[in-house]
């Protein structure tokens, strides 16, 4: 058995990032300005930053910097669309080389993003279009979380059964989240949605799981559930849960975090299965997609980071219990192979 | 003049003789809002399936309990002529602090229950103290109070939310678990008529809307906080503690959002961030829709069981009904906005 | 003296719907002297003020101002004719966020011609100006709320004088400040009559008055009731035609006190007031008399635990009575029945029993729950021995006139047994009827008791007192017993002459 720098990345999954001497270590065989990392500053913009997605993005972005050696700064507009442009013009004036736009409105980061690309930085967007074939977009393809989640639902319950569906219009992710499920409605005419609900007041699982008892009551016939973002999914989950429907509904859903794990596993859960992209990838691959771009290579106009099928069967017979052994049982969670060139180290590595 | 004089006295006459009858303007302001309720509610039952039954009217108490609750809380610091805007991120810092006694700390349900009750009686101190002593106007103490909570609760675990197995910030894993007591507070149903028909939720608002109503309405210390509230110089001169009532307004407030904390982490499961806005909106509506029950024009725990329940009733048709989330906002706007005429408008003329 | 009128007030009439305040006024104000005019509260001196300065309309009347009509529908056009008048409360005449600078030329900033950008040094050197011709030595630059009242009616008046007013009215400008102060004040008042400003001072301070008067005019009831001019001012008479002496004693059967209950040995109601005593009687009904402002609602706070004393002793039925809040006064059985209801009596939200029990719910409470059977018997008691006119013991408070809403009030008070029942102005806004029946039910009522009762009216006093004390400048100058009175000692004490044998 040959020891590949893969196969003791696999060992050492759930440990955080190479330490900064290991950084060096790998420094010789780096193309530039990379072989110097030291002196490389990047920026990342953020526009959301409080949940555990954004946290766990950040740490990516954060393992991925540090594995690279280069010096990170975290700029962070708190969903204040104007100030998060004007951040962009701070990252400018502070000479970083390259700048990461996480989340933000278009219609306020189309310029920033441009007079930074005319200021000669690279940019990466995450999750917003600033409309610029010079800047490659990071993008968790939620199309493919949908279908992932709803092909699990039609393998389990077949072509035909009557659906509730979650859903809060205007949102970027939901909406893409909605064209699949408008596509599969369309594909399997079997799929009745009996209602439609969803509501964002926070805390939005409690509002939802208020919805979706009046949802379950009205339609007591309904047996899945398809709740693509996980704070519906748990809202739905409680709902089902008090009206003791657990048994004849199932949930299937997308993202996922350590408490959604737990609210899986429970014994009789209804909530079948989530399609997620580990934000911690999302945040590791904006920053390669960047360090690309410095180094001269093309990551491509549009970097998309694959999504990976969780079933209640696999968290239980893998026994995970949280989000580190989820990536540590379920290595295409941990890694994905996209913008990833062969110097490229590998923050899950030592 | 005379004449005007002469006349007015004999309005007053005639209203006197039909005061056992009431004018029809009077019956409208006492009642109407309680025949709006009734027809609400026979409007649902009619136009949707599944609306009338036990069950159905259980979800719809439960789906205002926490609300209901934070509103009660609001109401004897609206009693007290003040406002607290803070119990909307003090019951989202009680479900923090509850989730991360148990599950950070390994604490079991009693701890997690004390620590919350604790906060809700330090932060009404607090909110009582600035308002008080420090002459900090309420709504602004209280505003500041919010923000400081909805920063502090991020603070202990870097803005994650609370479950077990979660990575703390020091890089160790919480293996805590949520006590099954303590769960049990917000998924336990009693039986009633049917078997586990009624959750704990509900009793517990049952049992707190009982109490201050009895409080408010019965008790010397409730009627003095109304005193104080209509004429505070008059309250002192009458010998009353002005601010030992105020504070204390603050203190149930700050209890009662706490107990809704608790409730809210017991269904959840876990400790969610969130700036509870949004429970504080509603609960002010259910307090402000209070004003108009009974032609009250105050605000009293009657009036805001009663708003509490009109709006859950109204949601809980509109979602069955398959109505989007915002013309529910919008509904809940316009109920509020009659819900004020009510008061302001109607019931002025009265006097 | 011959010297013509420059402003003038013919047959001023205002009723506020059926209730006339001014009557007929006629009043003239001489250029380069100071006009006072005296009045009681309620006589009409705010009304006379407001529709001079351009607040309220006039129902009737005729004013002239250096001959011409002088009809001003808003107070800008009142001070743009030449009318000015730094009001009562004092912060309504400064602008306390703001420098002085800025307040002295505060009304240059609005109106047709105000520049568009505020320029600070022209502002700085139109202040100086004003601040010059006023003789004003205050830092330009200090923020009102750093200077003392004083300082800040001086910046009133001188912003006022920026005008350059024909006519000046300074209502009651000394009720806050302390003598020292007040004498400030007085130059500059003297200084603008030098200057051949005509100047009507509102005050009851008979030492303003003895400084500064060179015609006194009383009101009394919407009526102008004497006026006083020469070298020799008869200020008792001034005092006399404001407070309308009708002489009504004889009327009552005087009780003389049994035995002491409330003692006060060298009680001082302000730091540098002189101390007095006081004995007050189980039985007797005492009367405390005394111009506006001279400290009658301090002591009436004072005996209440609502203010404490500067110095001094009290005792209650031979112990030590020292409360610190109104709830210990409460407890020993000292009440107070409030002057200004609507303001420091009356719960609006209220109805008639529940405002009635408000003080005593401890008492009528079982272990803190209330007892309404017990609230209504006791206010249907107090409503049938006062006579109050309502529909039943649950009509709102706002449904009932003035003098049944005072009859409420005095209820509240009377339904427990007291030791000392203090009243303050309890006849203020009552009609005549109410009154007489109030001041029935105390003195049928007095025995058990000791009732102190402090009235600015003087025929109000005879009507109800055994005996009369008067108070001047925070202390008490005179005794008198209600039968066979000296009503010119009398109003010689009230005029303040007292200071002049002291």
């Amino acid at each position: 058995m040959t020891i590949t720098r893969r196969l003791l990345g696999k060992l050492t999954l759930g440990l955080i990032g190479a330490s900064a001497l290991g950084g060096v270590a790998f420094a010789a065989d780096m193309p530039a300005p990379f072989d110097k990392p030291g002196d490389v500053k990047i920026a990342l913009v953020r526009y959301l930053s409080t949940g555990d997605f954004f946290q766990s993005y950040l740490a990516g972005v954060e393992a991925q910097a540090k594995a690279l050696g280069v010096d990170l700064r975290v700029l962070d507009s708190r969903q204040d669309a104007a100030l998060q442009a004007d951040m962009v013009d701070q990252a400018i004036a502070l000479g970083v080389q390259g700048i990461i736009i996480q989340h933000g409105l278009t219609e306020s980061m189309k310029e920033a993003a441009q007079r930074a690309v005319d200021a000669g930085i690279k940019v990466v967007a995450f999750d917003v279009n600033v409309e610029n074939d010079k800047i490659p977009q990071i993008e968790q393809s939620d199309r493919d979380l949908a279908r992932l989640a709803l092909e699990q639902a039609i393998k389990d319950n077949g072509e035909s059964w009557k659906a509730g569906y979650v859903y809060v219009a205007g949102i970027a992710p939901l909406d893409r989240r909605d064209e699949t499920w408008k596509e599969f409605k369309k594909k399997y005419p079997g799929i009745n949605e009996a209602a439609m609900f969803g509501t964002m007041d926070n805390p939005i699982a409690n509002s939802v799981a208020n919805q979706a008892r009046s949802v379950v009551s009205a339609n007591p016939d309904i047996t899945v559930m398809f709740a693509p973002y996980d704070e519906f999914a748990k809202g739905v989950k409680i709902a089902v849960d008090e009206a003791g429907l657990s048994s004849s509904v199932k949930i299937y859903s997308a993202d996922i975090s350590t408490s959604d794990i737990a609210a899986m596993r429970e014994p009789g859960s209804a909530w079948a299965a989530t399609a997620a992209t580990n934000p911690a990838v999302v945040g590791q691959v904006s920053v390669r997609a960047l360090a690309m771009l410095l180094a001269g290579e093309d990551p491509g106009k549009s970097v998309i980071v694959p999504p990976t099928l969780i079933t209640q069967k696999d968290l239980i017979d893998n026994d995970i219990k949280s989000m580190e052994e989820l990536g540590a049982k379920l290595p295409q969670f941990a890694h994905a192979d996209v913008a990833m060139p062969a110097w490229m180290p590998n923050p899950n590595a030592k | 003049m005379s004449m005007e004089q002469s006349k007015t006295s004999v309005t007053v006459t005639n209203t006197a003789q039909t005061a056992p009858g009431m004018s029809a303007r009077e019956i409208a302001i006492k009642y109407g809002f309680l025949v709006l309720l009734l027809g609400l509610i026979l409007f649902f039952c009619i136009s949707t399936n599944g609306f009338a039954s036990p069950q159905s009217a259980v979800f719809i108490l439960q789906s205002v309990s926490i609300t209901g609750i934070l509103a009660l809380g609001v109401t004897a610091t609206l009693v007290v002529g003040g406002f607290d805007l803070s119990i909307g991120s003090v019951a989202t810092t009680a479900m923090m602090a509850s989730s991360y006694v148990m599950v950070v700390m390994g604490g079991d349900a009693l701890t997690a229950t004390l620590v919350c009750i604790l906060i809700g009686i330090v932060v009404g101190l607090i909110n009582g103290f600035l308002i008080v002593y420090m002459r900090v106007p309420d709504l602004l103490a209280t505003l500041g109070m919010m923000f400081l909570l909805v920063g502090l609760q991020r603070i202990p675990t870097e803005g994650r939310s609370i479950a077990t197995g979660m990575s703390l910030p020091d890089g160790t894993v919480a293996n805590g678990t949520f006590s099954p007591a303590f769960l049990a507070l917000g998924r336990h149903r009693f039986d009633l008529i049917l078997p586990n028909l009624l959750p704990v939720s509900v009793v517990v608002l049952i049992v707190l809307a009982i109490l201050i109503w009895f409080f408010l309405e019965y008790t010397r210390f409730g009627r003095m906080m109304y005193a104080v509230g209509s004429n505070e110089r008059a309250a002192a001169l009458a010998g009353a503690p002005v601010n030992s009532y105020k504070i204390s307004a603050y203190v149930i407030s700050g209890v009662f959002a706490s107990i809704g904390g608790i409730l809210l982490a017991a269904r959840l499961g876990r400790g969610d961030i969130a700036s509870g806005n949004n429970l504080l909106l509603d609960s002010v509506a259910a307090a402000l829709i209070g004003f108009a029950v009974l032609g009250a024009a105050k605000p009293n725990a009657f009036g805001t069981a009663i708003g509490a329940l009109f709006v859950g009733v109204l949601l809980q048709g509109l979602t069955m009904m398959n109505a989007p989330y915002y013309t529910q906002d919008f509904v809940k706007g316009g109920v509020l906005v009659v819900a004020l005429v009510f008061t302001f408008a109607l019931s002025q003329r009265k006097r | 003296m011959v010297q013509e009128a420059v402003f003038r007030v013919d047959d001023l009439r205002k009723s506020f719907g059926p209730v006339q305040v001014l009557g007929g006024v006629d009043l003239e104000l001489r250029a380069g002297a100071v006009t006072v005019l005296m009045g009681a509260n309620g006589a009409g001196k705010s009304t006379l003020v407001r529709i001079v300065s351009g607040v309220y309309d006039r129902d009737a009347g005729r004013i002239t101002l250096a001959g011409k009509d002088f009809a001003p529908s808003t107070p800008a056009e009142a001070i743009r004719a030449g009318v000015v008048t730094v009001h009562q409360n004092i912060n309504d005449g400064v602008v306390a966020d703001l420098d002085v600078a800025t307040n002295l030329t505060l009304d240059r900033l609005n109106g047709k011609g105000a520049p568009l950008i505020f320029n600070p040094r022209r502002v700085r050197r139109e202040a100086k100006a004003v601040a010059d011709r006023m003789g004003l030595s205050i830092d330009l630059s200090a923020s009102i709320t750093d200077l003392s009242l004083a300082d800040r009616q001086m910046v009133a008046i001188a912003r006022a004088m920026a005008h350059e007013p024909k006519v000046l009215i300074l209502d009651e400008p000394t009720s806050s400040l302390s003598s020292a102060e007040a004498d400030r004040l007085f130059e500059v008042v003297e200084r603008l009559r030098a200057r051949g400003v005509a100047i009507l001072y509102i005050s009851h301070r008979m030492s303003d008055i003895r400084r500064l008067a060179d015609t006194i005019v009383s009101l009394r009831d919407g009526r102008i009731t004497g006026v006083f001019e020469g070298p020799e001012l008869d200020y008792e008479g001034a005092v006399n035609a404001m407070l309308g002496k009708k002489v009504s004693a004889g009327e009552i059967v005087v009780q003389t006190a049994t035995a002491p209950v409330l003692k006060a040995e060298n009680l001082q109601l302000a730091a540098n007031s002189r101390p007095f005593s006081l004995t007050l009687g189980d039985g007797e009904v005492v009367v405390i008399t005394g111009l506006v402002g001279v400290g009658k609602t301090a002591l009436a706070e004072t005996l209440f635990g609502a203010r404490q004393p500067a110095g001094g002793a009290m005792t209650l039925d031979g112990k030590a009575y020292a409360p610190k809040t109104t709830r210990q006064a409460i407890e020993k059985g000292v009440f107070l029945v409030a002057k200004d209801r609507g303001e420091n009596g009356i719960v609006p939200g209220f109805n008639i029993y529940e405002n009635i029990s408000l003080p005593f719910l401890k008492r009528i409470s079982n272990f803190g729950v209330t007892n309404r059977r017990g609230e209504r018997n006791l206010a249907r008691t107090q409503i049938a021995s006062l006579g109050v006119v309502c529909r039943s013991e649950r009509d709102e408070m706002n449904t009932l006139s003035g003098g049944n809403q005072q009859k409420v009030m005095v209820g509240r008070w009377l339904t427990q047994a007291s030791r000392m029942l203090i009243l303050d102005e309890p006849f203020q806004g009552v009609d005549i009827a109410a009154r007489r029946d109030i001041a029935a039910k105390l003195r049928a009522s007095a025995n058990g008791r000791a009732t102190l009762v402090f009235l600015t009216e003087l025929d109000e006093a005879f009507e109800i007192a055994d005996r009369i004390l008067v108070m001047s400048e925070q202390t008490i100058v005179g005794e008198h017993r209600n039968a066979g009175i000296n009503v010119d000692k009398l109003l010689a004490e009230i005029a303040g002459q007292h200071q002049m044998v002291g």
